[in-house]
């Protein structure tokens, strides 16, 4: 008998512990606040229980994989797949990632307020339901929760204007794209007589697709794609990623772009597989136009955070252009991808924030000026952390965009990868600069010295770096074991 | 020799060996104390060329692939570590190894900061060269292709001269370009072929026996990856990252480019991009473009070379001359005119180094490189302007000096061909005596009327040191080429064999006269 009864609620639960036992520790971080919110220590303090649920967590998703192989039952609302395991386990990892390097930055930053991991912890909920939902219902409310949480977060620092007006933006746009996506699914429901998404992917599986269900399949998809900003959904982006605190666009580029991604391939590839060529079209258009623009407008940026928040459309689109597959490989590439990009980036902000010392928002590239002399293995391990943004052979970056060419290709596409490898040549007009002053210029005279990096950040990053160039040169475990993952996509539960 | 070789399993380690040898070496140069570095390198840099001298001896001509491996990579997807030599990267592995230890030399007292991190990027940069030069993979060879990029990009960035930044992003993203769209070249080809023979691979003799199931895609994967190979090489109009990033690095780069990296391209030509898709290359628009862009660029890296003040920038473009020959050379197909194409690959790496290395000495006494601030030197360093002249003639293509092995047997082999585009070419070597001659008239000869050029000292035991080993191979490859013909000819043969169903008629008939006449 399978612990993992659906039809029972402990079975229920225990299909949810990831899910649990991240929003118990949330509550309970919060109750702490409660009595202890005024000193830094008390912060702190708020932000190692909050890792420590993330641990916990985690260790009740490796849990939940191991066992969930033979339930009994059928998952309703959230799936019980690889899928959502992989996914879960990258929200995690960046939830892990940013409050070890918030721990440091808010208190160089003076913000204050112990709620901060609280919110980050309750967000990752969020993705976790938003990346495993196998219900639009569910959907909507893991939506709801990481969205909510995000808007707070990307207001944070209530002494900085453009902090508030990242808030702002942030909460006007989502609320906006919120109603499209619930206007999809009313009218996906209205269509099928169902939210769940495999029931629905069986009344679609004809390929004939009512004029209500594509004006529902149509609003869904703008919802998603202004969720992962995919041009001309992205005008919010760079302002937000720029404004918010540092660790918070870490967060808000890697797990929350990953959870709209993960949900929408779940939705293409589940519900609508038998209508690709309705929506492979505008995907491939919109994936090579947010290349393109992605790219282009990175170089025009004069600051290293507005760049990295431009390049984060960029990086959007080529993820996009795997989704567009539409194959098990496609989907595969979709998980790669997302981690290698993940771990890429938190590290990229974690080490902005810590290099940046409060000013990061306006800090360029020469700011970093002659930072190889001074911090050799800082400036090492940002070259590693860009080269691999850059796709560069010998890093997990170039793994990924790999895999996404190969998905292209073997669907007998040839101008989206074209494409690909031309923007990612541009992205090197932007990355390189960084390198290049980091290496080949020297320090600006009066300069003070380059900050050292705090202690949890260096643990962030060492590990981090050493993963991109560890995979980037062995990857053949995790090619496999995505490959494996994306399968579960395929297997419908109800034939 | 092979026996003793033999004796001691050469065969099976000698190329892990010559890969990971200088990783090591890089390693090890990191850790030392920085004072320490450069003997470090030289000492490992050495270590690679007596590892890879066995090859000379080991090495069997008729022997098609040899020293060959394969471990498993990324098996689901085909992609294996697979290494082997043939005629082809015999000379390509050596040159690298041979020219090594001698930038390592040369840079003995010109690189005062940074030293740990710059020999160990020479280092890097050997292996990664090494690898492109003998993998047998497309994947692997990808990974080589770019990985180079990255050490090559610091060498010119930090150590290099005052325009130094605008060089090394442009020769990056130049590079990158064109290989990005191999890699999709690389990839559609790969899947093609597997989809055609059911076994998805990168192996290189899998999808060779199998290229022709791309059909109708050929020319457009030809032409990706003729594009990326155009740029290394660079062939006439691709040529423009070559001057500035030359001029800018510092001399061991330049050698290091000029000598090893410039041949990157028309390696790849060589071994890929034309025995993959044979029908295309010598079809006829294609094998005009070819012929035609060869030409050009013999002609007008000449004349570009003619008129340069800078005499850095001037034996720059004068790769872009002799890099036409070779390309010339292989579009004509013929066992001459492959062989000569290689034979100038090899001299101008031996020429060309030795040009740079002079240059950069020169430069390390008159901290300047302008033609016309020297002037009748030869009486105050006449070592220097001996070996000077020696090589410049080397260049010329001088009788009795390798420069002329090559261009001699390019423009024989290619005459049955394209008499014509032969004719116009070998003007070219007319200019290159025109530029090299004037400028070495200007520079040695004329009169002494500059002071700073009375104190000027000759040169020191070390630097006699860097140049002996290149003028022993311009002088020995002058007189008796056999040795390395020999061991080159059966793998040109058969490059010359497995293409030649694709050459149109006519112009075989017309070449077929040229290759009994001299066998």
């Amino acid at each position: 008998m399978s612990p993992i009864d659906t039809t029972s609620p402990l079975g229920v639960t225990l299909a949810l512990l990831p899910e649990v036992v991240l929003s118990l520790t949330a509550l309970g971080v919060l109750l702490v606040n409660a009595w202890r919110h005024e000193t830094a220590a008390d912060s702190r303090l708020a932000g190692w229980l909050s890792l420590a649920g993330v641990g916990a967590s985690l260790v009740a998703l490796a849990w939940l994989a191991g066992t969930a192989s033979d339930t009994a039952g059928i998952p309703q609302m959230v799936a019980l797949d690889g899928f959502r395991y992989v996914g879960n386990c990258i929200f995690l990892l960046a939830a892990a990632a940013t409050i070890l390097l918030s721990l440091d930055y808010l208190e160089r930053e003076e913000i204050r307020g112990p709620e901060y991991y609280t919110l980050i912890l309750l967000a990752t909920a969020g993705m976790m339901l938003l990346g495993g939902a196998n219900d639009l219902i569910m959907v909507f409310l893991g939506l709801e929760v990481m969205s909510v949480a995000a808007y707070v977060l990307a207001a944070y620092d209530r002494r900085s204007p453009f902090s508030a007006e990242a808030g702002l933006k942030y909460f006007l746009i989502g609320a906006f794209a919120s109603g499209f996506l619930l206007y999809g699914i009313a009218l996906v429901y209205g269509s099928t007589g169902t939210t769940n998404l495999v029931m629905a992917g069986t009344f679609f599986e004809t390929g004939e697709l009512s004029v209500m269900a594509a004006l529902g399949l149509c609003l869904l998809l703008i919802g998603f794609l202004f969720k992962v900003s995919v041009v001309p959904f992205h005008m919010w982006a760079p302002d937000v990623y720029d404004g918010a605190p540092t660790p918070v666009t870490g967060l808000m580029a890697t797990g929350i772009k990953a959870a709209g991604f993960l949900a929408l391939t779940r939705l293409l590839f589940v519900t609508f597989p038998a209508n690709a060529e309705l929506w492979q079209p505008v995907l491939g258009i919109l994936a090579i136009l947010t290349m393109v623009a992605g790219n282009l407008m990175a170089l025009a940026q004069r600051t290293v955070k507005r760049m990295l928040a431009y390049s984060s459309v960029a990086h959007a689109g080529y993820i996009l252009a795997a989704v567009w597959s539409g194959t098990r490989l496609g989907a595969g590439a979709v998980l790669a991808y997302l981690l290698a990009y993940s771990l890429t980036s938190l590290a990229a902000f974690g080490l902005l924030g810590a290099l940046g010392r409060g000013g990061e928002r306006d800090l360029t590239a020469d700011d970093l000026a002659g930072l190889a002399r001074a911090r050799p293995w800082t400036a090492a391990a940002f070259s590693v952390v860009l080269l691999s943004l850059l796709g560069f052979p010998g890093t997990f970056g170039f793994i990924g965009k790999w895999m996404i060419l190969s998905s292209l290709v073997v669907a007998g596409q040839w101008l989206i990868p074209v494409v690909l490898v031309l923007a990612s040549a541009v992205s090197a007009g932007y990355y390189l600069p960084v390198i290049m002053a980091m290496y080949m210029k020297p320090a600006p005279a009066g300069a003070g010295d380059a900050p050292r990096l705090p202690r949890a950040t260096v643990v962030v990053v060492a590990v981090i770096v050493a993963a991109l160039l560890v995979i980037g040169v062995w990857p053949a475990p995790l090619l496999s074991g995505t490959l494996n993952v994306a399968s579960s996509l395929f297997e419908r539960a109800f034939q | 020799m092979a026996d003793m070789l033999n004796l001691i399993g050469y065969q099976g380690w000698v190329v892990p060996v010559l890969l990971l040898l200088p990783v090591a070496g890089a390693l090890l140069v990191v850790a030392a104390p920085a004072p320490r570095a450069r003997s470090i390198a030289l000492a490992v840099s050495l270590a690679e060329f007596l590892v890879s001298a066995g090859l000379w001896w080991s090495f069997v001509p008729e022997g098609g692939m040899q020293f060959a491996a394969s471990i498993p990579w990324m098996p689901q997807w085909g992609i294996a570590y697979r290494v082997g030599i043939d005629g082809i990267s015999l000379f390509m592995v050596l040159l690298t190894t041979l020219t090594m230890p001698l930038c390592v030399l040369g840079s003995w007292n010109y690189i005062t900061q940074r030293e740990r991190g710059f020999y160990a990027l020479l280092l890097v940069l050997l292996s990664g060269i090494l690898g492109v030069f003998i993998s047998l993979d497309l994947f692997l060879f990808y990974v080589f292709w770019e990985v180079m990029l990255i050490p090559m990009y610091f060498l010119i960035g930090i150590w290099g001269g005052s325009n130094r930044l605008y060089a090394s992003i442009k020769f990056f993203i130049y590079t990158m370009v064109g290989s990005l769209l191999m890699l999709v070249a690389i990839l559609v080809t790969a899947w093609m072929v597997g989809a055609a023979t059911g076994v998805l691979s990168f192996s290189y003799d899998h999808i060779l026996a199998n290229a022709s199931a791309v059909g109708g895609r050929a020319p457009w994967l030809f032409a990706a990856f003729a594009l990326a190979f155009a740029i290394k090489v660079p062939i006439f109009p691709f040529h423009t990252w070559l001057p500035d990033a030359h001029v800018e690095a510092p001399t061991a780069g330049s050698v290091i480019l000029a000598g090893v990296l410039l041949k990157m391209g028309t390696y790849g030509f060589l071994r890929f991009a034309i025995p993959f898709f044979p029908d295309v290359a010598f079809s006829p628009a294609v094998t005009t473009i070819a012929v035609v862009l060869a030409v050009v660029g013999i002609i007008y890296g000449a004349l570009v070379a003619m008129v340069q003040p800078d005499i850095k920038k001037l034996v720059a473009y004068s790769s872009v001359s002799h890099l036409g020959f070779v390309m010339l050379g292989i579009w004509a197909a013929t066992l001459q005119s492959v062989q000569g194409a290689l034979m100038v690959m090899i001299n101008h790496g031996l020429s060309t180094g030795a040009l740079f290395f002079l240059i950069g000495m020169l430069y390390e006494r008159r901290h300047t490189r302008d033609i016309a601030a020297f002037g009748g030197i030869a009486r105050v360093v006449p070592v220097f302007s001996l070996i000077f002249t020696l090589v410049s003639l080397s260049s010329i293509g001088l009788p009795g000096l390798n420069g002329f092995v090559g261009e001699f047997l390019v423009l024989l082999g290619s005459f049955g061909r394209f008499p014509w585009a032969t004719g116009i070419a070998t003007t070219g070597v007319i200019f290159a005596a025109a530029y090299l001659l004037w400028a070495l008239q200007r520079i040695i000869f004329n009169k002494l009327d500059k002071p700073e050029n009375e104190s000027l000292t000759d040169l020191t035991p070390r630097e006699l040191a860097v140049l002996a080993p290149l003028l022993a191979g311009i002088v020995w490859l002058g007189l008796y080429p056999a040795p390395v013909l020999r061991r080159m000819e059966p793998t040109s043969r058969q490059f010359v064999e497995s293409v030649q169903h694709a050459i149109p008629q006519g112009a075989q008939a017309v070449a077929a006269p040229v290759n009994e006449g001299h066998p």
